[in-house]
């Protein structure tokens, strides 16, 4: 013990507590004391009744009802001693709370300094900024090709959609699975409607 | 004659070789002396388990009316333990880590352990934990005499020292001392170590 630097240190409150529980034995083992002194009178009175010595058994009777009195006013203390240590400990515990509320408190600052109002506001202008400036890089780029480029690009896309049209079309997965399921039986009466015709749809490139 | 085991009034059954007049002298034969010798430390470890003793004196088998009357005296075959006999299996056991003399530094009373320190210093620490008294100053009487009854009932003083200390090594348990008496105080165990 001592020099030990993961057990606290013992305080002087620690002392004061420890001093305090300590006269809470004393008192319970003086009430143990009275106790045993309560069974032996009333042995003494039984045994000078039995022998017929009436008076002193009488006496006997006496001191035990004095010793009596002093268990019951030691019962009191006992009780104001052991409240006492009961709200020094439950303080103990509302230090403890307090300390901890206190330190969320500086850990929550501490962020909060970190991440103030103006940062915030500079770091969403700067982001709109960025943002801006990307478009205005799009922008340009898209100005920088000539008419003729332009064409170009178009024809291509339009060569690519021509191809797309010959190649056998391929069915994307979900839909060949939902070619695969059989309508279900209609429950209704059918009426005459127009054909529900197939669309086949152009799947863009 | 047959040997036979014999349950005493307390209900602790006594083994037959309890009823052997050899076994309650020392044996010169060593290979016997140290069968019967190691008899004995068992019986006398099981009986004081079974009864809660912590103390084992020469004076027990010396005068009667102790706690160790059934074991160290058979009055059915008139025999009893020889002091000398008693004080040899005392050493014994304090060879074999059994026991330790308590006091120290005289050799008449011995403290038993019919459970090793470490282990009722673990005894100790999980009844702090379980009753959750981790991190509160508690005096020893406290330990020794709970309002409600705990494994730990009625261990000696030394004993609770001793199991205090083994846990301080862990950092498990502090001592506080005041001119008044003492206390100890338990922590949880560091994930530290």
């Amino acid at each position: 013990m001592g020099g030990n630097q993961s057990v606290p240190k013992i305080t002087a409150q620690d002392r004061a507590i420890l001093d305090l529980k300590l006269q809470r034995d004393k008192v319970k083992q003086y009430q143990k004391q009275i106790q045993s002194v309560l069974d032996r009178e009333q042995a003494i009175a039984k045994s000078f009744l039995a022998a017929g010595q009436k008076d002193r058994a009488l006496t006997a009777l006496r001191r035990r009802k004095y010793q009596q009195s002093l268990l019951v006013k030691t019962d009191g203390q006992l009780e104001n001693l052991e409240q006492l240590v009961s709200s020094i400990e439950f303080s103990l515990i509302e230090v403890s709370v307090l300390h901890g509320l206190k330190q969320g408190n500086e850990v929550l600052k501490e962020i909060h300094k970190e991440m103030n109002i103006e940062s915030v506001e500079r770091l969403l202008e700067e982001t709109a900024e960025a943002r801006e400036y990307q478009r205005e890089i799009d922008d340009m780029l898209a100005n920088n090709l000539t008419l003729e480029d332009e064409e170009v690009v178009q024809a291509e896309l339009l060569a690519l959609q021509a191809d797309q049209l010959k190649a056998p079309v391929k069915v994307p997965e979900q839909e060949q699975k939902e070619a695969n399921k059989l309508p279900s039986v209609p429950t209704t009466e059918p009426h005459s409607t127009e054909p529900a015709k197939e669309e086949r749809i152009t799947i863009p490139a | 004659m047959a040997l036979s085991s014999h349950t005493t009034s307390t209900g602790f059954l006594l083994p037959s070789i309890h009823s052997a007049p050899p076994f309650f002298t020392k044996q010169p034969n060593p290979i016997t002396n140290s069968t019967a010798t190691e008899q004995w430390i068992r019986l006398i470890s099981e009986y004081a388990r079974f009864k809660r003793l912590f103390y084992l004196r020469i004076d027990d088998c010396e005068a009667t009316g102790n706690d160790w009357d059934e074991i160290l005296r058979n009055e059915r075959i008139n025999r009893r333990l020889l002091p000398t006999y008693l004080s040899y299996i005392i050493e014994t056991m304090i060879e074999k880590g059994l026991a330790e003399y308590e006091p120290p530094k005289q050799t008449r009373s011995v403290i038993l352990y019919w459970r090793a320190p470490e282990e009722w210093a673990e005894a100790l620490h999980g009844w702090v934990v379980s009753t959750g008294r981790l991190n509160t100053i508690m005096t020893f009487y406290e330990i020794t005499e709970p309002e409600i009854e705990s494994p730990l009932s009625g261990i000696p003083l030394p004993l609770l020292r001793k199991c205090i200390s083994i846990l301080a090594k862990t950092n498990r348990s502090q001592i506080i001392a005041i001119p008044d008496g003492e206390g100890a105080r338990f922590f949880a165990r560091s994930t530290l170590q």
